[in-house]
This record gives C-alpha cells, structure tokens and sequence, in this order.
C-alpha cells in the first residue's frame, strides 16, 4: 500500500482526452487553427458552384493597397487571419470528415476578402469565443471578424465594424409537438433556451420580462436540450434554426424573426483605411452578384425564395 | 468598470451560486472521497476494486465531457434533474476520486505499526479506521485537500458550458451587452483568486489547528 500516486501526473492524458472528448462530444471544433482550402472540397454541388465565383472573384488594384496600412501588412503575410466559428451550420461549419474544410455564407465571403486583397483565399481560422472577439481584434491576433458579430454602439466602441453584410433576426423554435407558442408574448413566464452569448440572452427578457433563461454554450447542445425538454423554447438566429430544423424533426421554428440584426465585419480599431478597403470589397461583391451566389450555396438552401438585398452599408448607429 | 457596477445585482446573485456549488461539492465531494478510500484500504477485494475503478474513471475523464454526458445523456435515460443539481453531483463524484487520492497518501503515512496496535487493543476494523487511520490520515494531507478544494471552485466555472448562472456566466452576460473583455474577466479572476485564497488560508489554519506533533 506505499505506492503512492499522484493523479495530477495524469494532465498529459487528462488534456488528450479532453481534446479529443471535445471535438466528438460537444461538437465544438479544436483549438488549432487550419488553413481552409476551398478547392478541396467541391465534393458537394454548392462547393462546385462556388469554384466559379472564387475564379471570377474580384481582387483589389495595388493602389487601393496603401503603403504601410493593415492591407499590405496582410499581403505581406501571405494569410488573412479570420476570427470565424467552426460550429455553425451554414454560416461556417467545418467538414468534420476533412477539417481543413469549413463552409458556409461567413466563411466564403472571408474566403472572398482573402483573395481580394492576396489573390487566392488564403485564410487561417482562429474560432473566437463570443465573448474574445474584440480582444483579438484589439491585440492583433486576428485581422477581421465573420462571426454573425451584430453590430452595437457598444462593440463600436471598442472595434470598428465594415458593413453590415446581411441582416437577421431572432426567432422561436419549439417541440415538434408544441402548438401553445405562436409569438413572442407567449414566451412570458416559460423556460426559454438561449445560445450563450448570443443576442437572444438580452432580447428575451425585452419582448417576455416574465420568461426564465436557461443559456448553452453551443447550438447542438441548446437543440439536444429543446429536445430533452429542459426548455420550452429556443430563441435563435433564424437561419441557424432554420438549419436545425431541417435536420431535426423533432423541432420545428413557431416564431418568425422579431428583431433585426445586423451583421458587421469586425475590424481592428481606429483603422479607417482598412475600413474604408472591406467596404469598398462590400460593394464590388454585392454589385457583381457574387454576394448573392454564396447566400444561395448556403443560407439559400434552408430559406425560400431569391437572396435577398444585402443591408446598405454604413446603415445602422455603429457601422 | 461602470459595466460591473450597473450589473452589480445579478452579478452578486451568480457569485452566490458559485459559492453555493461550491460549498455543497465540497462537503459532498470529501465525505464521498474519504469513504472511497476506506473502501481503497478495506481487506475486502471487491471493495478494493471498486474503489480504485471509480478513482481511475473519474481521475482520468475530463470534467467537462461528464458534464455533458450528465446533462445531455442522462435525460435520454430517463432520468432529467435541474442543471444546477445536476453540476453539484457532477463536481462531486468527480471532485471524490482527487479527494480520495489525497487522503490515501494520508493514510500511507500513519505507521502500520498504528493499526497493529489498534488491534492489539481490541479494536474492531471500523474502529480502527474511524477512531485511528482515518483522523490522522486526514489531518495529515489538510493542504492537499485545501488545493481539491481550490480546483473544485476553479471546475464550478465549466458550469456556465451547460446553462447555469454562475459567476462566469453572468460576466459573460455583462460583456456580450458592455464589449469590454479585459476589465470584465480580470474582475471575475480577481473574485476566483480572492476565493481561492480564502480556502487556501483557511487549509492553512485548520492545518496548524490539527497537526500532530510527533
């Protein structure tokens, strides 16, 4: 019985299984971040469309290139670091079969800004938490955020923000079952799931003071959680339930969209030049109709009817 | 900081709940451990096995993947209880197998010369161990417990992973609308430091309070 150990000497193994347990469990991608090649992944018939516009997308001129701006400094490096989610079906989802493909509507049009300023899309992803997006931007680490970042005067403060670049709202997702929730008042006084940090954990409270919030760190687990019942409802990005629902028979979306939210490309701070460039980019792919081909390879394929008119730009307080 | 201020009210609430799973696991998470290792050093075989399956389970499966098969797996079971009692029996069997690794290399301290006499005197094995082993194995790994203690309210944070509101959920509530991460996180870190330094001097004290001077 003198064998003592010494469990702490497990963390090696403790940390390998954590990484692997949360990749397989909780779905959430790794830490690591990958280079994202788009030609490798033109197994599926959206992929293969979306080759054509990443052949005929646009690429700045040299002189929108500025000297010693956040621009050349990226072409310099040869890679444009994009805070980007790996979880989020349609928005931007890693292939779990081949992890150096992710793709979805923020992905591809990160893809697109990549080869606009290096002529090939380049990019390397560093899923951000929510709640680290304006640190990273703020310390350098990333040069631009695609992470449905809604845009607010308060994030402004902090960041700047290009766009917005699509506009979305939140709306209610139940049991399959469930016929007593048909609009957002009758939220009031039930359990409602929301994703942690998403806009939804301020909203409910507005539109239903009386509902309790329970909040899940991500989208499958606050799903498998409407599922099980711990809730009476999910509040979520439309598109995102829209996607979940078309997976899972067992919810369906009872509530149209009831806000609107804008989505804005986070950039570094105090930076009007490069502000000024992704803007620029915004409007070059938004007239040329390569905006609306990635909606429909992604967002499109959950939401009827055409893509709809992207947002003006410099729209709403904070962009 | 004026974010922190305006929030104060909830914010106090979430801390209220740390320390409330907190304290629960605890006092759980040491009494559970002390008995595993009792049945570590009983002279009964299955027992032995048992007991050292269930810290080699728990020692080597992280926390948050028994998180989420507690909260996602167990309701397809059959079996859905609230999060927050959820998290508590969580922390507590996971918490059980460190605590039972501490007070084992407590017990390997007392002198086997203890439990001879012990039993030279008459006593039965349960007196033994309650009465000789037990008291002076624990007395002698006071700090070793004290830093379980320190990772178990460090482990209380990965509650926010699956919905409860607790200090780390509520900053992160705060700074979803306030946008400041730095000043926001740094004052979280300091309420876990100032807990953590709490349990760290209280294990001091009672250690001093209890040692056996040999």
């Amino acid at each position: 019985m003198r064998d003592i150990r010494l469990p702490r000497r497990r963390l090696p193994l403790i940390t390998a299984v954590l990484a692997t347990a949360s990749v397989a469990i909780a779905g959430c991608g790794s830490s690591d971040s990958s280079d994202a090649v788009p030609g490798g992944g033109g197994d599926n018939e959206a992929a293969a469309g979306l080759d054509a516009v990443y052949e005929d997308a646009p690429v700045a001129d040299d002189e929108l290139i500025l000297p010693e701006s956040t621009m050349a400094e990226i072409k310099e490096r040869g890679v444009l670091r994009v805070a980007a989610a790996l979880d989020a079906p349609l928005l931007s989802q890693q292939d779990p079969s081949s992890p150096d493909d992710v793709e979805g509507f923020d992905i591809d049009l990160a893809k697109m800004l990549a080869i606009y300023i290096l002529g090939e899309p380049n990019i390397e992803i560093v899923p951000p938490a929510s709640e680290t997006r304006e640190a990273l931007l703020q310390n350098g680490t990333v040069d631009v955020v695609f992470n449905t970042y809604t845009i607010t005067e308060e994030r402004d403060e902090q960041i700047s923000f290009a766009g917005p670049y699509f506009t979305s709202g939140l709306a209610v997702a139940v049991a399959a079952d469930n016929d007593d929730i048909t609009s957002v008042e009758d939220l009031d006084g039930r359990n409602v799931i929301v994703g942690a940090n998403t806009p939804a954990v301020t909203a409910v409270p507005e539109v239903a003071p009386g509902a309790e919030v329970t909040s899940f760190a991500t989208d499958p687990q606050a799903v498998q959680a409407l599922v099980q019942g711990r809730g009476d409802a999910y509040v979520q990005d439309y598109t995102l339930l829209l996607a979940a629902a078309a997976q899972n028979d067992d919810i369906k979306v009872a509530v149209q969209p009831f806000t609107e939210e804008p989505y804005g490309i986070g950039l570094p701070p105090q930076d009007p030049d490069f502000k000024d460039f992704v803007n620029t980019w915004l409007t070059e792919i938004e007239d040329d109709g390569s905006w609306a081909e990635i909606w429909e390879a992604t967002l499109g394929t959950v939401v009827e009817g055409d893509a709809p008119t992207p947002p003006e730009i410099g729209s709403v307080p904070g962009s | 900081m004026s974010a922190l201020i305006e929030n104060l009210d909830p914010l106090l609430r979430a801390l209220g709940t740390t320390v409330l799973i907190l304290v629960v696991s605890a006092v759980g998470s040491l009494v559970l451990g002390v008995l595993v290792t009792v049945a570590r050093v009983s002279p009964i075989p299955v027992l032995r096995g048992a007991a050292f399956a269930y810290v080699q389970v728990f020692v080597n499966i992280p926390l948050l993947a028994l998180l989420l098969l507690f909260v996602f797996a167990l309701p397809d079971a059959g079996l859905l209880m609230p999060l927050t009692t959820t998290v508590i029996v969580v922390l507590v069997v996971y918490e059980a197998a460190y605590v039972a690794e501490a007070v084992r290399s407590g017990i390997n301290t007392v002198a086997a010369g203890q439990v001879e006499a012990a039993r030279a005197l008459g006593l039965r094995l349960s007196q033994t161990l309650r009465f000789v082993v037990v008291p002076q194995a624990v007395r002698a790994v006071v700090q070793p417990l004290g830093n379980v203690m320190i990772a178990l309210l460090m482990n209380t944070a990965l509650a926010a992973t699956v919905g409860v509101v607790e200090l780390t959920s509520a900053v992160n509530k705060v700074n979803l609308v306030a946008a400041q991460p730095i000043p926001i996180f740094t004052a979280a870190g300091l309420t876990y430091m100032a807990l953590a330094l709490a349990i760290g001097l209280a294990a001091g004290r009672i250690e001093k309070k209890v040692a056996i001077h040999r």
